[in-house]
């Protein structure tokens, strides 16, 4: 049983349709990419299968359950972890304190027996700051545990979503451009952090990223969206070198509509992985060097 | 800690529990004090909704005196016990402010103070001043409970409740309550990412606000001896409303202790500024000066109100952490941390401004 499956989702804001007839399928212990252009939906799609936005049409369902009209905070409850495009986590709070919120869910005393006190919330309260200490450990930010998360750089703060979103116990994770703010090495090194953690805890996931090279190497499956439609899906090799796929992102087939697309610095990246094809078979050797960078970029992750 | 830090901690515990004590010993001073304990609650009960959720309330006079007309009437006219009547009064004020809290579920700033500052008025010129609660408006009188009849005996019965709702905010903050109210006030789809509902959480802090007030309204009763609805009938009653949010501000949002600090000063102000005034050399320089000659007779109220709006001035232009961020190295003293005047800086200037976090 697939883990995650949505069927015909569409949902409309006034005149625009955001969203129209989108179908995926996520499987157990994949990560699947939803790329597209700048306004294709993803993060629409994102808030309409997180619980976010209500569809018009269309299903949500996961394990078997329809989840279609279930809160979001239930949903996180039942195993929807989540990032957000910028970063989504209490900003004058302290990184420890981000991770305790963020194990809401799973704390097992209720409201009540908080305002009370007593010995089982200490003990609880205790085993959700080692829990926190443990993520910071395994993502490398122990030194950033007290500080507060509004003074943090950008690239710590997505890794901190992270963290926080792991925080939730998810069981699918859903990652909204999870190396934004990131240079290439820090990119490179993210992809390998997700694909550990998918071992570590048996994570699904779902990410829109623009980053190609951590499309490449962390997704099994990608899926297109443009203009709130399903361009394309298959295997991330194969949909690099899709003709529709290459002409949604470069804005028609015409080659003189190049020189206007190049809108921010991811796309165009994006552009000259698609259009330039020998530099595509570059992105794997891109990997070598970004490992012996590595040790600076962990060192100092503010 | 050291031997010694436990010893001078132990003892400055010690000091703080006679200072407390001390207004058992007198009358009149004592009912100011119980005054300032109701007031400190009212403080800690506004910032539940100022300071956790965010949201401005103008009407917080509205549960104090809901508290009070229950307590009374059940207290007097049903002929309970008091412990009944002040309980009643707070599940009264609870569940009106989860009424309020279910319309702030809808609407937030500034349309939510207008309507909290319409429910004060409105709930006071109705419901308080129905003649059958209020003994056809003559005022409801009630016996304090034995062993509580003096003003100091009452006074300690107030400090002992202002404790337990020190120890009750305390605990809110340090549960995931409190997390849960603080990551909503930031940014509600966080909040739901993280799993947390939202409108329960809302309610919550609603219900628990109201219910304090409540609360504090039932002692309010039992202090006067009597209840009237001319205390929450405008002017009087929206004085009050603001001078809770002004102890509020004051004490420094969010910040229990300067709260209760704030309320405890401006309960007792009014009798600290008659006792000065009472002062024959001060009264004397007073009304030798020809621009305020007769000012304090006439003007006893405005005289607090005056040093209330010239405190918030204050604290707004020079001391934003108000009288909590003053007193922290020491209540970190107190709890056991090392005395530091200025706490390291956490972190550097924020590399993301705002809280706007498109989903």
């Amino acid at each position: 049983m697939s883990v995650l499956e949505v069927t015909d989702l569409s949902i409309r804001f006034g005149g625009l349709q955001a969203l129209a007839g989108l179908t995926l399928t996520v499987n157990e212990f994949e990560i699947v990419g939803l790329i597209g252009p700048n306004g294709a939906g993803k993060t629409t799609a994102f808030n309409c299968i997180t619980g976010f936005y209500t569809a018009d049409t269309g299903s949500v369902v996961y394990r078997g359950r329809d989840v279609t009209r279930t809160p979001p905070h239930k949903k996180a409850a039942m195993g929807f972890g989540r990032t957000f495009q910028n970063v989504g986590m209490v900003k004058s709070s302290t990184v420890l304190d981000n991770l305790k919120t963020a194990q809401h869910a799973r704390v097992r005393y209720d409201a009540g027996a908080g305002l009370l006190g007593g010995s089982r919330v200490t003990a609880e309260e205790r085993a959700l700051e080692q829990k926190s200490d443990a993520i910071l450990e395994l993502l490398g930010l122990t030194e950033v545990r007290d500080l507060r998360v509004g003074g943090l750089s950008y690239g710590t703060l997505k890794l901190l979503e992270l963290g926080c979103a792991l925080a939730t116990e998810p069981d699918i994770l859903l990652l909204d451009e999870p190396s934004s703010g990131m240079g290439p090495e820090e990119s490179h090194q993210l992809g390998e952090r997700l694909l550990d953690l998918r071992k570590a805890f048996g994570l699904t996931m779902l990410l829109i990223e623009h980053h190609v090279p951590l499309v490449l190497s962390v997704c099994d499956h990608v899926y297109v969206l443009n203009f709130g439609q399903l361009l394309a899906e298959g295997e991330p090799t194969v949909i690099q070198t899709h003709p529709e796929v290459v002409a949604a992102y470069l804005g028609g087939e015409a080659p003189e509509a190049l020189a206007q697309t190049h809108e921010t610095a991811e796309d165009e990246a994006l552009d000259d992985q698609l259009a330039h094809k020998p530099a595509v078979k570059k992105a794997p050797a891109k990997k070598a060097p970004a490992k012996k960078t590595a040790s600076r970029a962990k060192k100092d992750p503010s | 800690m050291t031997r010694a830090g436990i010893t001078a901690r132990g003892g400055a515990y010690l000091v703080l529990g006679i200072v407390l004590f001390l207004p058992w010993f007198t009358t009149d001073f004592a009912k100011f004090c119980s005054l300032g304990a109701i007031y400190a609650m009212m403080g800690l009960s506004l910032n539940i909704v100022v300071g956790y959720t965010g949201q401005l309330s103008l009407g917080h006079q509205g549960f104090l005196g809901l508290g009070a007309l229950v307590t009374a009437n059940v207290v007097a006219q049903a002929d309970l016990p008091s412990y009944v009547g002040i309980a009643l009064g707070v599940l009264a004020s609870a569940a009106v402010a989860i009424v309020l809290g279910l319309v702030a579920l809808r609407i937030t700033g500034l349309y939510l103070s207008l309507i909290t500052l319409v429910f004060g008025s409105a709930i006071a010129t109705s419901l308080f001043a129905l003649p059958s609660l209020t003994n056809n408006n003559s005022g409801v009188q009630l016996v304090r409970p034995p062993y509580f009849s003096g003003n100091g005996d009452w006074y300690l019965v107030c400090v002992v409740v202002l404790l337990a709702v020190y120890y009750l905010d305390y605990r809110l903050t340090a549960s995931k309550t409190g997390r849960a109210l603080l990551a909503i006030k930031e940014n509600e789809r966080v909040a739901e990412a993280f799993g947390i509902g939202v409108t329960s959480y809302k309610l919550l802090a609603f219900a628990l606000s109201g219910a304090i007030a409540g609360l504090a309204g039932g002692l309010y009763a039992f202090r006067s001896e009597i209840y009237s609805d001319k205390d929450f009938q405008d002017p009087q009653g929206f004085a009050l409303a603001l001078l809770f949010v002004v102890l509020c501000v004051v004490g420094g949002l969010g910040n229990r202790l300067g709260v209760v600090v704030a309320g405890v000063f401006f309960g007792i102000l009014n009798d600290l500024l008659d006792r000065l005034f009472g002062i024959g050399w001060v009264k004397d320089v007073v009304e030798n000066i020809p621009l305020l000659k007769g000012y304090y007779g006439a003007n006893k109220g405005s005289l607090a109100s005056l040093i209330g709006s010239l405190l918030l001035l204050q604290t707004l232009l020079f001391n934003p952490g108000g009288i909590g961020g003053q007193l922290r190295p020491l209540s970190r003293w107190m709890t056991g941390n090392r005395f530091e005047l200025h706490e390291a800086a956490e972190s550097g200037p924020a590399a993301v401004e705002g809280s706007s976090v498109r989903a």
